[in-house]
């Protein structure tokens, strides 16, 4: 299935809204209302950079209830591939962007008896739009939010006008952490638990959660993984006849789209198994980074996901 | 129209430990208790602590015992001597099946996420408890079930939307319209009954002969 | 042919009960979805994209609206008023209600212009429906605004069934529907039910992993990429109510029909399913929109007379049995059999 048409859309506002985030509003350049979400969709948007185009996931944090604009919040990353930076220091008010449809990979579960959403640092985002959902609905819930430093929590006058008491801050600088244990331990049946931010916060929750007995389909997660650098390497597509150098800092799915060939994906950060695609030859060593194949299949090696995979090889062709 | 070999039947296994729980919770009923034994070994094999945060609801399987004395039933008294081997087992007895139901609801209430929840009963049981269960958003992943004793059904008459108890034929006379109902295998958690369907719709009249085939 | 030149000729008073007064004009039947490529029929995941179809076809719109619209929304009432369960939605899905009556009213509103308007001032909608004499003014989102819910309000005025679920744990579930067109099903018992729960009572598909592949294709349902696929039975005259709960209705037509009367009493009914991701809730909403055409209709396309009494003669006898066609195939194989001479059919299912 090849990817949707994409909507045309202007930056209509930015404001750095921490030291490291910016806030982006885009809107229609026609005009018309942008298509309705459910909290917690992300919209890829690509940005067409002087030497290479990003496809680059972000959660939308707007409201789900006004489409006149869609508004995301970008992280400026340390060790980036350049798509955060583009958009922080090359996209202005006025610039023309393409975003595709919403994709939720990170629902609600709307049968819930209560709900508790966790939150590190720009994990906030998919949150904010959930939070308009929540706030109509009956079951409870309350959003742990950890940052920082109070200068590098987002958003947070929304939050606290909004949501008040049900948003509990936990500021590094301050030392205070959040009581996984105390926050698991004592739910009622029915809860689920949401888990936004890094990979560290997720680890730390999902741990505690499984050690307290949290069945799996109570635990939520969403992870935004940047395609990892690595060494540059050759791959063969042997439908297409094509050999592709893949750079260090270029993403095996990047290559293979900038020669003109188009793979299935949904959320490029190696989690949905959209882009999983048929290795018919290596002569070498697969480097699997993402979060969809299980052990077997990564050790079997006739599978890869090429939106955060590489290969450590003399020979790689893949069934494209 | 299919009437066996639908998908949508439930299937049991025999009953195994979840030791990622951290709170247990059993039902059994009648002799079907036996069946918590290799449970109960799994989980205080995986961890010393694991019975004392267990916990037993039990009900004979017929008929109520003596008024106010739910030790009454040779079945209950075998159920104590039965679970009396995990002396840290918390065993709660109850006299007959609503009574249960009752208690349970009311468990399930104050119940903490970490909870499982294992039914060793027979299947008209099982649907019950589910039902309850899936009232606290519990998932397949938190409930165990194994089926035992009586394969009797609890049946929905599509027609008039009245359930009849404890089928244990092939076709039966609905209690609520009349009608003759063939009892198929498509199975409804949300109702925890078998589908029963007018069996001689198309030639009134004509009935295959009456059979025990869950006994 | 030109069925996209000509307006749209109602048949109000057409009955799919009682008395069945319904008859297919010669546009209806050139543009009826025959399910059969070829002259041998087995189960597929015949998924495709719900694009638009040829100009005229029944596959030309989102949601299609043909000479039987009134008729059908006045059998959807009668049922309905006599059975309310057959609207059920389970009060989590309010949401996904909402997307439903946008889905329907933003297609039927575009797709037919000289039938229904809508016209949206932030959240106030006029919506006219001018066959039924519809002329309704509301607030999206709010329940009070509108005579009934969501859903039932719109698919009141729909022709097909609708089913929606909600996608969770990997699996999809069904938590609301109007169904008063089902081939062989209740939604009542099916409430809650999942995916391939409620796909239990379909023979051999299971087998084939049909309903594996299928619904791995729908979790994977994007916005704005709808899908669709044909199914067909049989049914004895144009009764789109064939419900479990009125089996003692319909149950006894099959021991009605003659080598005589099959021509008559016989009716192809073809479903056209329509999946689409629906915005807000996340959820997923499957139509089923009915076709009727009798025997004796069909077979005025000789291509498909022939097709049609191949593939009815040669079923896998577990279909037989599955669609309901046992007391009567026999009789319906000897109506049909004058109607082939044997020539060789041409693949695909174009009208000749």
């Amino acid at each position: 299935m090849s990817q949707a048409q994409t909507l045309a859309v202007e930056v209509i506002a930015i404001e750095q809204v921490t030291p490291l985030i910016k806030h982006f509003t885009l809107s229609a350049v026609d005009g018309a209302e942008l298509p309705a979400f459910s909290g917690g969709s992300h919209i890829i948007v690509v940005l067409r950079g002087a030497t290479r185009i990003y496809r680059n996931p972000y959660s939308l944090l707007s409201s789900p209830h006004s489409l006149g604009s869609y508004e995301i919040g970008v992280r400026r990353m340390e060790e980036s591939r350049g798509g955060s930076h583009f958009l922080h220091d090359q996209v202005t008010v006025g610039s023309r962007l393409e975003i595709a449809h919403p994709v939720n990979l990170f629902p609600l579960a709307k049968t819930a008896r209560k709900q508790v959403l966790i939150a590190g640092g720009i994990g906030i985002t998919p949150f904010l739009a959930q939070l308009e959902d929540l706030h109509d609905g009956t079951a409870p819930y309350e959003l742990h939010y950890s940052v920082r430093s109070p200068e590098h929590a987002a958003f947070l006058p929304r939050l606290r006008e909004r949501e008040g008491d049900r948003v509990r801050l936990y500021f590094d600088s301050e030392s205070q952490a959040i009581d996984f244990d105390g926050l698991l331990a004592n739910q009622p049946l029915g809860t689920h638990v949401y888990v936004c931010g890094p990979a560290g916060l997720i680890n730390r929750v999902m741990t505690t959660a499984q050690r307290l007995g949290w069945p799996d389909s109570h635990l939520h997660s969403e992870q935004f993984t940047a395609p990892p650098t690595g060494d540059a390497f050759e791959v063969v597509l042997a439908r297409a006849k094509l050999t592709v150098q893949v750079a260090p800092d270029r993403s095996l799915l990047e290559s293979i789209e900038a020669a003109g060939v188009e793979v299935p994906y949904l959320c490029r950060g190696g989690v949905c198994g959209f882009c999983q695609t048929r290795v018919l030859e290596v002569d070498g060593e697969l480097l699997h980074n993402d979060h969809f194949l299980s052990d077997a299949e990564k050790t079997k090696g006739k599978s890869i996901m090429p939106c955060v995979s590489r290969a450590r090889c003399k020979n790689l062709v893949l069934d494209l | 129209m299919l009437i066996s070999g639908i998908k949508s039947k439930p299937v049991y296994s025999p009953l195994e430990a979840d030791t990622r729980g951290r709170y247990h919770l059993m039902l059994a009923i009648g002799g079907a208790a036996t069946a918590l034994e290799r449970v109960l070994g799994q989980l205080s094999a995986a961890d010393p602590d694991a019975l004392t945060r267990s916990r037993v609801l039990f009900a004979p399987d017929r008929g109520k015992a003596a008024a106010g004395s739910a030790t009454a039933t040779p079945a209950t008294a075998a159920a104590v001597g039965f679970f009396a081997a995990w002396p840290q087992l918390d065993v709660r007895l109850y006299p007959d099946i609503p009574a249960l139901l009752a208690a349970l609801r009311v468990l399930l209430d104050e119940s903490l996420m970490g909870t499982r929840l294992y039914v060793a009963a027979p299947e008209s049981f099982i649907g019950r408890a589910v039902q309850l269960a899936l009232e606290f958003n519990m998932n397949q992943d938190e409930i165990r079930a194994e089926a035992l004793g009586s394969l009797a059904r609890r049946v929905h008459c599509i027609h008039c939307r009245t359930t009849t108890e404890d089928v244990r034929t092939n076709i039966v006379e609905c209690g609520g319209c009349g009608r003759w109902l063939l009892v198929r295998d498509h199975y409804s958690r949300r109702l925890a009954a078998y589908m029963g369907v007018m069996v001689d719709a198309e030639s009134p009249g004509e009935r295959p002969a009456v059979q025990e085939i869950f006994p | 042919m030109n069925a996209a030149v000509r307006p749209l000729a109602f048949k109000p008073n057409e009955t799919f009960r009682d008395d069945f007064i319904f008859h297919n004009s010669p546009e209806a039947i050139r543009r009826f979805p025959m399910p059969f490529p070829n002259d041998e029929y087995m189960y597929s995941v015949n998924i495709e994209p719900h694009v638009a179809g040829a100009a005229g076809s029944v596959l030309e719109h989102a949601f299609d609206v043909d000479e039987h619209y009134i008729a059908e929304c006045r059998e959807r009432a009668i049922v309905l008023a006599a059975e309310p369960l057959r609207f059920q939605a389970l009060p989590h899905m309010q949401s996904a209600q909402w997307d439903c009556l946008e889905l329907l009213m933003d297609s039927l509103a575009r797709d037919y212009p000289e039938h229904f308007s809508l016209t949206k001032r932030g959240n106030h909608w006029h919506w006219i429906n001018r066959p039924l004499g519809i002329d309704q003014q509301f607030v999206f989102g709010d329940l009070a605004s509108l005579p009934h819910q969501p859903l039932d309000y719109i698919t009141r005025q729909t022709q097909g069934d609708f089913v929606v679920m909600d996608q969770r744990d990997g699996d999809l579930w069904i938590q609301a529907g109007m169904v008063t067109t089902p081939a062989d099903w209740s939604l009542d018992f099916d409430m809650g039910m999942t995916f391939k729960e409620w796909h239990g009572p379909v023979p051999l598909a299971h087998e084939m992993n049909v309903f594996d592949r299928a619904l791995k294709y729908l979790l994977n349902l994007r916005l704005g990429q709808p899908v669709r696929r044909l199914n067909w039975t049989l049914t004895i005259h144009p009764r789109l109510d064939t419900s479990p709960e009125a089996f003692p209705l319909w149950g006894p037509t099959r021991t009605t029909v003659t080598p005589q009367n099959a021509g008559d009493l016989v009716h192809l009914r073809v479903e056209l399913q329509g999946l689409w991701r629906l915005p807000r809730s996340n959820a997923v909403v499957f139509s089923i929109r009915t076709y009727f055409i009798s025997m004796r209709e069909l077979v005025t396309i000789p291509k498909w007379a022939r097709r049609v009494h191949r593939v009815v003669k040669n079923l896998h006898p577990v279909l037989v049995d599955y669609k309901g066609l046992t007391r009567y195939r026999d009789a319906l194989v000897e109506w049909l059999a004058p109607f082939d001479d044997g020539t060789p059919t041409t693949p695909g299912t174009a009208p000749e």
